[in-house]
């Protein structure tokens, strides 16, 4: 019988033929692949939703592809390639699947449409990037992952890249390129010390390593540790090496650097990278292994404190930004800042719903940015625009669902998951007072967000125009328009998956969809539910407010009022006919915030420091490694040389070394045999 | 230790000649003439050089000697042996057809030879040459 | 349908057993009648397509045998004809099937190397009785049969190295390579009688028998067995024997160079596998260890191989040396053999056969792009080939395909037969064999690569408006050679299985 489980591959290799086609045959097509693409990624689309339906209908799989190093000897390392298909990686299918979807057909408008050029090779990329994205997603083990995830690495830097022949784009793909790079290091190192600790990299089963490590603590499996290390040390220290990996890409304090540059990139080509692929990458891998992570409770803090501070840090940089897609650069590192605290402080559903509303409202963003900057000729600055509200309505009206939904508002999506994030921190913080800090941080961001969100609303699309262009926007057609509204419509109602507050304080059983769905209600793979993590996490509930339902509406009250009181500071502030730059009266501090903290500068400078030991390093490899190349080449030649003498020419001498060669064999045999 | 005695004959076969040549080389009287070392042609003068290159068509004629060779040496014993061979009750297609097959194969080879004149026996034009300027002389 | 079903004592069942050598020499002795015909006629068309017809139609048997089963454990096993000095199995008709297809690839190529020849019919005749001669040595199971196919071999190939009677080096090489040949039949015979001294017996089994009851002439049956490896060593091109190697490739015609470093070098591996597997196994622990022999003779030869081609400037050269490499790698097939690993041994020195095969296309193709230069007149050097790609870029393509499955990339036939060769040797225990094995395919890369860089990197340095000419049978040969070498990538898996299949039957 076929199953929806056979076309798992085909989910992958669509892209990938998407892309190839683009690749070779680009220029012949229509709208020079395109709608290959787009056909494509809604094939994925289609497939990854009724893969999506087989889960809900109690089918998981996990299946392995093909076995490309069989090991041998005492510790035989199998590599293999393969799929794991449960709740989590069926839902983020469907989420990335979609939103190349909605990104390719949004190209249409903001590639095609505006004339650019070289685009058989934008369309390939973005084949590649989202086949690798979903590569990634459906690895069942750790190495496969990691091999996506760099090629996830190397497509980013190809698409944010794309306009080469400008100064920008090349800097800042090659930004992104070093900086998760830094961070793929650990990873590699931690993928390495995985498998030599548990001789395994698979995600799911008896024999995978989350289990092995929990066999391990409970002291009934052997593995190994350097040293003699302890174990629980040993795990903190391979969590953190994997960790590095998911910093560099989720875009966290101190490797975020990358992402606001970033914005060179073409806008769809931020929109996938935000909402779906790159960023989205490091998030899904932590929750991909959280069995992992959620037994050793050091990790967990440090997660909640890194993701705690970026939630703060990156929000209040938003605050003074002048360029729209800078402030949504910025609202990505702080959202996913928010995901990474709900990871850290046991809130695997939390973060994941967080994942699945940030990934629609982000895209509409991104999308709806886009839709601006067509409109405006490609200028960002939003003290050119304001007025857009009533010259183009699609855009605004979508744009402003996706902002309340940024900024936390009741009842859209972003609310819903924003809050049980923080509940989550909340009641959670009673056993490791570190996530009091993590906590304090993510609700001191809520207002900044709200704040930074309304004031990019409300210049851009509020009070009069301020330039010529903004006064005559450019239209955009039904290729932008179509994309914002299935996104807007998400962006309001996917809150819904997951009403955790209604349920408690209502008291309305299975409503909690997505809560069933990772505790494997409907059918899922042993030790990857919800369930099983909150299990073996280290953290108990305490409820400050007395009871639960007292908590949940406490917590989601002040929550909403702060974000509510930012809204209106920005209302008050910039909804007006002719805003001024509030932010001015920051003083050194507005200096401060639009130069990142000079978090650059100082990357540069610790860089500029290091410069004595990669000059050591530039010396050993020029002098030692190529000398030691270079001499291997020159002695074999010089060898060469002299084997070539013995080829004088004369025969007689050939037969004399002939026998000579024989005899000698002879005499060294009978010796050896003892034949005498 | 067999191997010793065989090591021990071959040292007498190389000392004997050695000491014949050494000892007749001591006793000989010397007496050096021209005529004593040019080369040896039946009591006659020798005119030209040693090194005298034969026309190649010699050695045609004897490839197709060894071939015939060889082809008596195997018919030779075959046909020896025939006879009681067919009185033994060996069938015809074992006893006569590999010999007939055999010397088809050369026949084959020599009318090939034949055909393209590998026995045809032709003056090279510098041979050619020579004859004449032998005979102006 | 199984062969076994006409009466094995028949003449017919050995002929038809023999099906592909018969064929052969029918073909040969056809181009000879064609030509005693009409001696004057121009008739390489004919002659040409006579001889490859002839290979073809003995390559198609050698497959159908090979599938049918005949001779393999499917079918009853070996058939053993003529009082066991011929032995049919999955080994010979293995091998018969690389001898074929590069006398094939080989005869169409001549076609347009000899089309201003006087005389074609006595190259396709000479090329046609040393494949019969080779198809012979692979099922050879007596020393005897073994000794007269082998130099049934030689002879020809001697004829065909001078081939070109004006052209010195052509003359000379053949001379060179007689000489040599005449010293190593010598010291070959020499040993085939030393090994009937000490066993008293030329087929192979019987001798495997009787090495248990030597005792005293262990000693003897050593020197004879060092001596027989000599002469295979002689016929692969492999250290010590290898002198005549480089000068023979070079100064024969391309298309000759290429039979004799794939198809000859072939043969001699067949009947040395044959022999040190069924005969001399027993004697590893009685007379001498020739696996430690060839594992030395492996190395030297991977080493010396390489390192020489590494510095040659001429192309033609540089082949001739890196074909030397290959036999060191062909020879880990009987150097990973140790006594009573009967499975190992298989494993590897099917692996060596499976090398065999793959070489044969990837080696044949390269030096029939040779021969394609040849005649074009370009030149010999590494210089002479710069920016031959963008005039003939088909021909170059194949070329750089070569030259990477040569070295063992992993895009091309090439990888797999080492990389199985490698991991056998390792298997089996010798690390070190498959290391020597792997530094020194790295250095291959370094010359081979050159040849790619010039075809397609460097501007032209002279005159190349001799490429407006195109030879269809050269570039034939060589596209069908070239789709080979790729095709066996993803189709190694069969060949590698039947390799393995023969070489256990040969061991069991």
């Amino acid at each position: 019988m076929v199953t929806a489980f056979d076309y798992v591959p085909a989910i992958v290799l669509l892209p990938f033929v998407s892309f190839v086609v683009a690749l070779f045959i680009g220029k012949q097509l229509p709208k020079k692949g395109a709608y290959g693409g787009i056909a494509a990624t809604a094939g994925s689309l289609l497939l990854s939703l009724w893969v999506l339906a087989s889960v809900a209908g109690g089918g998981a799989h996990q299946e392995t592809y093909w076995t490309w190093a069989e090991g041998v000897g005492s510790q035989p390392f199998t590599l293999e390639f393969g799929a794991l298909i449960d709740p989590l990686s069926a839902l983020m299918l469907v989420i990335v699947t979609l939103i190349a979807t909605l990104v390719h057909v949004f190209s249409l408008g903001y590639m095609n449409d505006e004339g650019e050029r070289d685009l058989p090779r934008y369309y390939a990329g973005l084949g590649l990037f989202t086949a690798s994205m979903l590569g990634f997603v459906i690895a069942d083990n750790l190495l496969m992952a990691f091999m996506f995830f760099e090629l996830v690495g190397l497509c980013s830097f190809l698409l944010i890249g794309f306009h080469f022949r400008e100064p920008g784009p090349p800097s800042a793909a090659k930004k992104a390129f070093l900086v998760t790079r830094f961070g793929d290091y650990f990873l590699l190192v931690g993928v390495v010390a995985v498998f030599a600790t548990f001789g395994t990299a698979a995600f799911a089963g008896a024999e995978s390593f989350p289990a092995l490590a929990e066999g391990a603590l409970d002291g009934t499996v052997d593995v190994w540790t350097p040293g003699g290390l302890d174990t629980m040390t040993w795990f903190t220290v391979v969590g953190l090496l994997v960790l590095g990996g998911v910093i560099g890409k989720s875009a966290q304090f101190p490797l975020h650097t990358w992402l606001p540059d970033a914005m060179e990139g073409p806008t769809p080509v931020s929109a996938l990278i935000h909402a779906a692929t790159m960023v989205a990458a490091g998030v899904y891998l932590v929750a991909r292994m959280y069995g992992f992570y959620a037994l050793t409770p050091t990790t967990l803090g440090i997660i909640a404190l890194v993701g705690g501070f970026t939630a703060l840090f990156a929000a209040t940089m938003g605050l003074v930004k002048e360029e729209l897609k800078q402030v949504l650069a910025y609202s990505t590192i702080s959202q996913y800042g928010y995901m990474m605290l709900a990871l850290g402080s046991g809130g695997y559903v939390a973060a994941v719903f967080h994942l699945t509303t940030h990934a629609f409202f982000k895209a509409l963003l991104f999308l709806g940015a886009g839709s601006v900057i067509i409109a405006m000729h490609h200028n960002e600055n939003m003290w050119d625009m304001g007025g857009l509200k009533n010259k183009m309505p699609v855009t605004y009206w979508t744009f402003l669902a996706g902002s309340l939904a940024l900024a936390g508002i009741f009842p859209f999506a972003g609310f819903w998951s924003k809050d049980e994030i923080l509940y989550e921190a909340l009641i959670h913080a009673g056993s490791e007072p570190l996530l009091f800090a993590g906590y304090a941080m993510g609700l001191l961001a809520v207002p900044v967000t709200a704040f930074y969100t309304f004031r990019m609303v409300f210049l851009t699309f509020h009070g009069n125009a301020r330039s010529e262009i903004a006064r005559n926007p450019e239209p955009v057609r039904w290729n932008v328009k179509g994309p914002l509204s299935v996104l807007g419509a998400l962006a309001v109602v996917t809150g819904g998956i997951n009403m955790v507050p209604v349920q408690k304080v209502l008291g309305i059983e299975g409503i909690d969809y997505l809560h069933l769905w990772l505790d494997n209600h409907w059918g899922g793979i042993e030790g990857l539910s919800s369930h099983h993590y909150a299990e073996i996490d280290p953290y108990s509930s305490t409820y400050p407010f007395g009871t639960e339902v007292a908590t949940v509406l406490a917590g989601a009250a002040i929550s909403l009022a702060l974000a509510v009181a930012g809204l209106l500071l920005a209302w008050k502030l910039y909804n007006v006919a002719e805003p001024v730059e509030h932010t001015d009266k920051l003083g050194g501090a507005k200096t401060l915030l639009y130069n990142n903290y000079y978090q650059d500068e100082f990357q540069v400078w610790l860089a500029d420091r290091t410069r004595g030991v990669s000059g050591g390093a530039d010396t050993f490899d020029q002098g030692v490694v190529d000398g030691v190349v270079n001499g291997v080449s020159s002695v074999s030649l010089f060898g060469g040389d002299r084997i070539k003498r013995i080829q004088t020419g004369v025969v007689g001498n050939y037969a004399l070394l002939l026998t000579v060669s024989l005899t000698a064999l002879l005499v060294v045999f009978a010796l050896l045999g003892g034949w005498f | 230790m067999s191997w010793i005695a065989i090591g021990a004959l071959a040292l007498v076969g190389i000392a004997i000649p050695l000491a014949m040549m050494a000892v007749s080389a001591l006793l000989r009287p010397a007496v050096p003439e021209q005529s004593k070392s040019t080369t040896y042609e039946s009591g006659e003068i020798p005119t030209g050089s040693g090194h005298v290159q034969l026309n190649i068509q010699y050695y045609m004629v004897a490839l197709l000697f060894v071939v015939f060779d060889i082809e008596t040496v195997m018919i030779f014993p075959w046909a020896v042996m025939y006879r009681s061979a067919l009185e033994a009750g060996t069938p015809l297609s074992q006893a006569l057809l590999p010999m007939l097959i055999f010397v088809g194969i050369l026949v084959v080879g020599l009318v090939w030879a034949w055909r393209i004149g590998a026995v045809e026996w032709t003056t090279s034009l510098r041979a050619a040459t020579q004859k004449t300027e032998r005979q102006n002389t | 349908m199984s062969l076994l079903q006409i009466e094995p004592t028949s003449w017919l069942f050995a002929l038809s057993s023999l099906g592909p050598t018969v064929v052969l020499v029918l073909s040969a002795l056809a181009v000879l009648a064609i030509d005693s015909l009409s001696p004057d006629a121009r008739s390489n068309t004919r002659l040409a397509a006579t001889a490859a017809a002839g290979t073809l139609i003995a390559l198609g048997i050698t497959v159908w045998y090979l599938l049918a089963g005949t001779g393999q454990p499917a079918t009853g096993g070996a058939i053993s004809l003529f009082s066991g000095a011929i032995v049919v199995d999955g080994m010979g008709l293995f091998f018969t099937a690389i001898f074929t297809s590069v006398a094939a690839l080989v005869v169409v190529a001549s076609y347009d190397y000899l089309e201003d020849d006087a005389n074609p019919a006595a190259f396709y005749s000479l090329l046609l009785f040393a494949t019969t001669a080779m198809s012979l040595m692979a099922v050879a199971n007596s020393l005897a049969t073994v000794f007269i196919s082998l130099e049934m071999a030689s002879l020809p190939s001697y004829a065909l190295v001078a081939y070109l009677k004006t052209n010195r080096g052509s003359v000379e090489a053949g001379l060179k390579y007689f000489l040599i040949g005449a010293v190593s039949a010598a010291v070959f015979a020499f040993g085939i009688s030393l090994v009937y001294a000490a066993t008293g017996s030329l087929l192979l089994p019987d001798i495997a028998t009787a090495i248990g009851d030597v005792t005293d002439l262990a000693g003897i049956l050593g020197v004879g067995i060092l001596m027989v490896a000599g002469g295979f060593l002689f016929k692969t091109a492999s250290v010590p024997f290898h002198f005549w190697a480089p000068e023979a490739y070079e100064g024969a015609p391309a298309p000759v160079s290429a039979f004799l470093s794939s198809a000859s070098k072939a043969a001699g591996f067949a009947v040395a596998f044959r022999v040190f597997a069924e005969a001399f196994m027993p004697a590893l622990d009685v007379a001498v260890d020739w696996g430690l022999l060839f594992g030395i003779l492996a190395v030297v030869t991977m080493v010396l191989g390489n390192f020489a081609a590494a510095t040659q400037t001429n192309v033609k050269r540089m082949l001739a040396y890196s074909s030397i490499g290959h036999a060191g790698y062909a020879l880990i097939g009987l150097a990973a053999v140790t006594a009573g690993a009967g499975a190992n041994n298989a494993t590897v020195m099917g692996a060596a056969m499976a090398h065999l095969l793959v070489y044969g296309f990837m080696n044949t193709g390269a030096f029939l792009f040779i021969a394609m230069i040849e005649r074009w007149g370009v030149g010999r050097t590494f210089e002479d080939y710069a920016g031959i790609g963008r005039k003939a870029p088909m021909a170059s393509m194949a070329m750089a395909v070569f030259m990477f499955s040569l070295a063992g990339l992993p895009l091309f036939g090439g990888f797999f037969s080492k990389y199985f060769l490698f991991l056998g040797a390792i298997n089996a225990g010798f690390w070190w064999l498959a290391a020597v094995g792997a530094v020194t395919s790295a250095l291959s890369l370094y010359y081979y690569s050159r040849v790619v860089k010039a075809l397609w990197l460097e501007e032209p340095t002279g005159n190349l408006d001799a490429l407006d000419s195109k030879p269809t049978g050269l570039y034939a040969a060589v596209i069908v050679a070239g789709v080979i070498t790729v095709l066996l990538l993803p189709g190694f898996g069969p060949v590698i299985e039947t390799a393995e299949a023969a070489a256990a039957a040969v061991f069991a």
